[in-house]
């Protein structure tokens, strides 16, 4: 049950710099092809994202009628939709709409959750079963079916977006952290600290909270390749963002109605799901098996 | 006279009446009315079974039924008094011939003879009387209430006629009995809502909802020579494109209501007739005109000249349909749309030049409101993209439709889309959607010169003033109405070619199944 931080520590003997340690966790990372494939189209997607902008040769919304419904070219490279837009654009744009959105989400949804894990973890009673019990009840319902009944309530736009995926993802996080300080702090350097007359909160900070963060590295993982697929889930199924967004899933469901004559405009963004969703996937596989292997040292 | 032979002879089979029903039938060969045959011209052979994809149907009473599926099956099981031709004329069924008084107010009806229920109860005056009443109950709250306001009262002035008394001339009161609800229901049915016992063409077999509907042939159909067809399953599919693959591998020979692109993709399939119907139906985008910002009516005339309608029809309905020129009067309506009216020229400058006269030199935020259904999410995507030209940014809300219409939303919103389908006659869109304060008044639009004008043309019996009012209604709106209709869309759909003599309506739920056959028939 020990750290990252820790086992390095006890292992080599001296205490590293964070460049020895970033160096070794990215060896590991790189050392095995899947992890490595999994990692380089995540960080590709993320670099599409920022620099998206600036190599579109369109904008994601220029509508072009004289080249309504082209097939891939030299000019349109992923062909154009029903109404003239540039796919390729589009898709590349939507890099950046999807990303962020599922990207935010993720981080609000782990530090929230972090949050609530650690103090429910920590201090228990009264306070660990109303807020585990609220999330017990949130985690009954299934994901989509939760985000579905939070957008008829708040109404559709991106901002409900974000809100949604921090509903879902709160409690399982806050679940995971909370099971994670459960185990930790029995252990001897936690009652050090405690004896010791540490506050609460820098007991919470500096003992349990590095023991979370391999664990939640890999949570976080895997709740960014599950927004990344919702937030297209709700774009296909027409709530949350609006058009004429470039929203993968958004997008599906537009070319879905002239998947006969225009292929390519559904099979593009549903392509650019799909690899996006595999390889954060297989990026967080990697992190995960990192992890266990540092835990079995 | 010529039914009551015929029901003579078929009630009593009075073998020396033949020489007399020769008589009457070389009468009838001469005559001018092909649509009345009543001759009994033996029991012809009813072959084949249709298949046809709906939507799924909810509403099942006359009343209260709305969708295109619910009324085609409505029709195939019930008859109007008096039907829409695909040409928009008036066409008789249960009603024989008709007078109208001078004055205009009252219309007097004899009946078809020999029609009777499914059950074998005669259709008589009374349950003409009965069905009327009820439509026009406001305890039962159809929404033919309003349409059927005018009318002073409804008597059965002989067992086979009714006489109709208006408190006001109505120039389209035959329209207004064609109704799609106006289906005649026997008299004191209990629940229409399960009843499906009319005199149409086809009687029910089977219904389980959401699967499909079947109906069979109704032998005793008071025209003689329909329907031809043995059988008809209306299949529900929830999905168009769905419908369409259905229709591609043979599970069903009939779809409509289908959308241009996968219109497209049957162009050319082997075994299938494409059908396409000129119509009156719509997308309208509305400003509300009652309040701030829509309130200048210059702001309608810059989002106008900021549209390239050649561009919108092109992208969005594929050629498929008729230029609108931003009033509901389409070119359905020969005889009354001005051909001369001119629609402005897409103008960035000038729409610019507009909007900041009105009070927006820096542009002006909006949002577009739009149901989900059919092409005008692709219309509110196109207007966005060409307004952004002008200065006009808009963000766009798609809606489910249901939700749209079903909590008034249509009705609050400043700037939005709304989709109108296709009547018979314009008077409708008038009175339902520009007269001041009318319920469907989406724009809040109040002009006294166009209520004249529309109250003009609604009652008047001279049709050439109804002519000139519409052509003065016409120009108002483009001069300062709240309204811009860039287009007015074909209803398109196939039929398999195993069937012939299917005419789609420009209301495809109206088309007149009891005609279709065999094509080797």
């Amino acid at each position: 049950m020990a750290s990252l931080s820790k086992l390095t520590d006890s292992s080599l003997g001296v205490v590293p710099t964070w460049w020895r340690r970033l160096s070794l966790f990215l060896q590991q990372l790189f050392g095995r092809p899947v992890s490595a494939t999994g990692t380089t189209i995540t960080l590709l997607f993320l670099l599409l994202a920022i620099i998206g902008p600036l190599i579109a040769p369109y904008d994601a919304n220029e509508i072009i009628p004289a080249d309504a419904r082209q097939a891939p070219s030299a000019e349109h490279w992923f062909g154009t939709d029903n109404l003239g837009r540039d796919v390729f654009s589009r898709v590349l744009l939507g890099a950046r709409e999807i990303l962020v959105l599922a990207g935010f989400g993720t981080l609000l949804a782990v530090v929230v959750g972090t949050f609530f894990g650690l103090i429910t973890g920590y201090r228990g009673g009264w306070f660990d079963e109303i807020t585990m019990r609220t999330f017990d009840s949130l985690l009954a319902l299934p994901a989509l079916l939760l985000a579905l009944l939070l957008l008829g309530t708040v109404g559709n736009s991106r901002y409900s977006v974000l809100i949604v995926i921090v509903v879902v993802y709160t409690p399982i996080v806050a679940r995971v952290v909370r099971s994670v300080v459960l185990a930790v702090k029995p252990q001897g350097f936690v009652e050090a600290a405690s004896l010791g007359g540490e506050t609460r909160s820098r007991i919470l900070l500096r003992e349990i909270l590095p023991s979370v963060l391999p664990t939640l590295s890999v949570e976080s993982a895997m709740r960014f390749s599950y927004a990344i697929f919702l937030v297209a889930s709700l774009g296909f199924l027409g709530v949350g963002v609006q058009p004429p967004s470039p929203n993968w899933g958004l997008m599906v469901k537009e070319a879905r109605a002239y998947a006969n004559l225009i292929p390519w405009a559904l099979f593009f963004p549903a392509l650019a799901i799909s690899v996006v969703v595999i390889g954060v996937n297989l990026m967080a596989d990697g992190l995960k098996r990192i992890m266990s292997a540092d835990e079995v040292n | 006279m010529i039914t009551n032979f015929q029901l003579t002879i078929k009630n009593h089979n009075l073998l020396f009446l033949i020489p007399i029903f020769l008589l009457v039938f070389l009468m009838h060969a001469c005559a001018p009315e092909p649509t009345q045959t009543q001759e009994p011209a033996g029991e012809q052979e009813r072959r084949g079974e249709l298949r046809v994809a709906l939507q799924p149907i909810v509403q099942t009473d006359p009343a209260f039924i709305s969708s295109d599926p619910e009324i085609m099956i409505a029709s195939s099981v019930y008859d109007y008094l008096v039907d829409i031709t695909p040409q928009n004329t008036i066409a008789p069924r249960l009603a024989r011939e008709w007078t109208v008084s001078e004055d205009g107010k009252v219309y007097v009806f004899s009946l078809i003879e020999n029609a009777t229920f499914h059950d074998g109860t005669l259709f008589t005056a009374d349950d003409v009387v009965w069905t009327f009443d009820r439509l026009r109950d406001p305890d039962v709250d159809s929404p033919t209430k309003d349409l059927y306001s005018n009318i002073e009262s409804i008597e059965a002035t002989d067992q086979f006629e009714v006489t109709f008394k208006l408190k006001e001339s109505n120039p389209f009161f035959l329209y207004d009995l064609s109704d799609n609800h106006a289906l005649m229901l026997k008299a004191n049915t209990p629940e229409p809502i399960n009843d499906f016992m009319g005199t149409g063409p086809f009687k029910l077999v089977s219904y389980s909802p959401e699967d499909r509907l079947v109906v069979e042939a109704n032998e005793n159909y008071f025209l003689r020579d329909r329907p031809s067809l043995e059988k008809i399953d209306f299949i529900f599919f929830n999905d168009q494109t769905a419908q369409v693959e259905a229709l591609r591998s043979g599970q069903v020979d009939l779809v409509m209501l289908i959308s241009a692109d996968l219109f497209n993709t049957l162009q050319g399939e082997p075994g299938l007739i494409p059908l396409e119907a000129a119509t009156n139906s719509f997308d309208l985008v509305r400003l509300r005109a009652d309040r701030s910002p829509g309130d200048d009516p210059r702001l309608m005339q810059a989002l106008r000249l900021a549209t390239d309608r050649q561009a919108i029809f092109d992208l969005v309905l594929q050629g498929y349909g008729a230029l609108g020129k931003d009033t509901p009067i389409g070119p359905m309506y020969s005889q009354y749309f001005s051909k001369d009216l001119q629609t402005p020229e897409r103008d960035i400058e000038a729409a610019k030049q507009l909007l900041s006269e009105a009070g927006y030199p820096e542009g002006i935020d909006l949002v577009l409101h739009t149901p989900d259904t059919g092409n005008r999410p692709n219309l509110a995507v196109v207007l966005k993209d060409q307004w952004a030209e002008a200065g006009i940014n808009v963000e766009v809300k798609v809606e489910p439709e249901s939700v749209y219409y079903g909590d008034d939303g249509w009705l609050a919103v400043d700037l939005g889309i709304t989709g109108w389908g296709s009547r018979p006659y314009p008077q409708f869109y008038l009175d339902t959607m520009l007269v001041c304060g009318a319920n469907w008044n989406e724009s809040h639009f109040c002009d006294d010169e166009f209520d004249r004008l529309a109250s003009l043309a609604g009652t008047t019996l001279n049709e050439d003033e109804r002519v000139e009012a519409y052509n003065q209604i016409q120009a108002l709106l483009v001069e300062r109405g709240p309204t811009m209709i860039p287009y007015f869309f074909s209803q398109l759909g196939a039929i398999s070619d195993k069937f012939t003599n299917f005419q789609m309506k420009p209301f495809p739920g109206r088309s007149d199944l009891s005609t279709v056959r065999l094509a080797d028939q």
